[in-house]
């Protein structure tokens, strides 16, 4: 593993079982991302972006190979200490936002810090700290149905990084937003990678989206296609 | 502490849903508490510690047959005899056949020493007048209340179950500890006897009041021995089985009672387990968004645990205070017609164990979805959209 490598992935494998029939969705993967860094998994359905995805955020475990992310080899982890792990390491940026609808802005931005032993009045400047990050600070008493699509995905980038942690990992994350508020989106996870040193793994079929990373990794029937430089 | 917010509002993310399965817990809970409530006053009622020493003596074959006044007698002769009444239920109506209160023909000398433990406050100078009178009477001071009586008024009372409507002159009033021993009525047993031919020299029962309750026993096994070979044989009781038996003229109450309570406990475990379940399943999702933060498996449980409970609690808790509102309704109400309600409450021990109850059920309703969602996969929770 190379110094500056937050992921680290040796022979990766993943099957799924239909009954006795295995479907393989990774193939020995191999792949360092470092510190840092702003990728883009692509490739059409099936090719295992998501899994790969799941796996390095520790949501899924692999049937081969090894995994180190933010310096812990996750196969060594039981579910309890990778639950621990993932609060502490991994943001996640879902697709459909999935925000609480019974919370409002600045309480499911707090969410992931009532893991922590923090009082209420640090959770509460670090709720505000994010907020304003993602420029939201007017609408954190609003619920989600009160936000817009775009504004319930900076909710959920804001919460995604409350904890500080050393990984972003994005699910198609402007898949649900219209062109205006997915290009507002991007920047805001731009300047995370930029300005605040944030490594960002997204999944994105959106060439325009893969277009803010800077690298790109194909993948192909569960193999590493080829990796290509963005250039801007 | 900190997941009480998450956990509350969560359970109102349906309030339509949530406040339903309430009320229904509610109105079950209620239910519950107040039928046992009804069954542990009837209880107690047929479980009197004050009769431990008092023992029933009445025909054989029913209570509607009459011993011989003469037996008194014999019975009074016994070493462990502290004092013998004759007792008849002379059913009396004041009025209104509304105006239900217990009426008894009685030997008067005994009356305060068989029921020291009942009568416990009286005017000895109102007594050696209602001793005096034969067509005296006295009553309890929560029946003289409530009809507005006092000493020196004339209650004339109408009977049912025996051809004569005698005027009783009011002679005094006594106290006891509890309102329910205080609404009864005693009059002369010798009014009944000389006002209704059929009854002269005879009785329904004798009240005995042993001197130990440790004698109970043998003086009941001697009198129905002695009497058991006589014209009218006797069927001699404790007064708690006597109770006992008075009540199950009225059906097997419990059976009905507790058939109820089963049913209604088998309703409630239905509704809330499918409320759970739908609440539970509708959060797949979301559960897995939870536990991708960072949030274990127990954890979720918990929250999720929870909300059962608390959907529980606050249906068991707004059970009982209807309950305990009803209670009040009862005493005032169904008590003036049924005078054993009149001290009615919920007792702690039904508020406990409906509580227990409910919250066992809140338990049992959650765990098995809440248990389901929190082992499923996270990312096929991701999915499950």
């Amino acid at each position: 593993m190379a110094a500056d490598a937050i992921i680290s992935c040796h022979a990766v494998a993943k099957s799924y079982w239909r009954g006795t029939l295995e479907i393989p969705v990774l193939q020995g993967l191999d792949l360092e991302i470092p510190r840092g860094g702003y990728y883009a998994l692509m490739g059409p359905s099936g090719s295992g972006k998501t899994t790969l995805l799941n796996l390095i955020a520790g949501i899924d475990r692999p049937t081969g190979g090894t995994l180190e992310v933010c310096g812990y080899e996750l196969n060594d982890l039981d579910d309890d200490q990778l639950a621990g792990w993932r609060s502490q390491h991994v943001g996640f940026i879902f697709q459909n936002y999935n925000l609480v609808p019974v919370l409002n802005a600045f309480e499911n931005v707090e969410l992931p810090l009532l893991l922590t032993g923090l009082s209420r009045r640090e959770r509460r400047e670090k709720v505000l700290e994010a907020l304003a990050l993602v420029n939201l600070t007017d609408r954190m008493e609003n619920y989600p149905r009160q936000l817009s699509g775009g504004q319930e995905q900076r909710v959920a980038i804001a919460r995604a990084i409350v904890t500080d942690p050393d990984l972003l990992v994005a699910d198609e994350p402007t898949g649900a937003l219209d062109a205006k508020n997915a290009e507002e989106v991007m920047a805001l996870l731009e300047r995370l990678n930029a300005e605040l040193g944030k490594t960002i793994l997204m999944v994105t079929h959106d060439p325009k989206a893969a277009h803010h990373a800077r690298i790109q990794i194909h993948l192909e029937k569960g193999v590493l296609d080829r990796t290509v430089e963005v250039n801007r | 502490m900190k997941y009480f917010r998450l956990v509350l509002r969560s359970l109102f993310r349906s309030k339509r849903r949530t406040i339903l399965t309430v009320l229904f817990l509610a109105v079950s809970v209620f239910l519950i508490a107040t039928l046992q409530s009804i069954l542990a006053t009837l209880d107690g009622f047929a479980n009197n510690p004050n009769a431990s020493n008092r023992i029933a003596v009445r025909h054989k074959v029913s209570l509607t047959n009459m011993l011989p006044l003469r037996y008194a007698d014999w019975i009074r002769q016994q070493s462990e005899v502290e004092g013998v009444m004759a007792l008849q239920w002379f059913g009396g109506i004041y009025q209104d056949p509304s105006n239900f209160f217990p009426n008894f023909a009685a030997d008067p000398e005994p009356i305060i020493r068989i029921f020291k433990e009942e009568i416990t406050d009286y005017s000895e100078a109102e007594w050696r007048d209602f001793l005096r009178d034969r067509n005296g009477c006295i009553v309890g001071e929560a029946l003289a209340k409530k009809y507005g009586w006092r000493v020196g008024d004339v209650i004339p009372l109408q009977g049912t179950i025996f051809p004569i409507n005698p005027r009783l002159n009011l002679r005094g009033i006594y106290r006891s500890k509890r309102t329910t021993d205080e609404q009864a009525m005693y009059f002369h047993y010798k009014l009944l006897e000389e006002g209704v031919p059929f009854m002269k020299g005879r009785v329904g029962s004798f009240w005995v009041r042993a001197k130990h309750p440790d004698d109970v026993p043998r003086l009941i096994e001697r009198i129905d021995r002695h009497f058991s070979d006589a014209a009218e044989p006797t069927l001699s009781e404790t007064e708690n089985a006597f109770q006992l038996a008075f009540l199950k003229m009225m059906g097997d109450l419990a059976t009905i009672i507790h058939s109820i309570t089963g049913a209604v406990l088998v309703a409630i475990l239905i509704v809330s387990a499918n409320t759970m379940a739908m609440a539970i399943r509708e959060r797949t999702t979301e559960v897995a968004v939870f536990r991708a933060m960072g949030f274990t498996g127990s954890q979720m449980l918990g929250i999720l645990m929870a909300e059962g409970i608390l959907l529980a609690l606050m249906g068991g808790l707004s059970g009982l205070g209807l309950a305990w509102l009803a209670a009040g309704a009862l005493r005032t109400g169904v008590g003036t017609v049924i005078p054993w309600l009149t001290d009615f409450t919920i007792p702690v021990d039904t508020m406990l164990f409906c509580l227990h109850v409910t919250m066992g059920l809140g338990i049992l309703s959650t765990f098995i979805p809440a248990y389901r969602v929190v082992r499923r996969p996270i990312v096929e929770g991701l999915r499950a959209l």
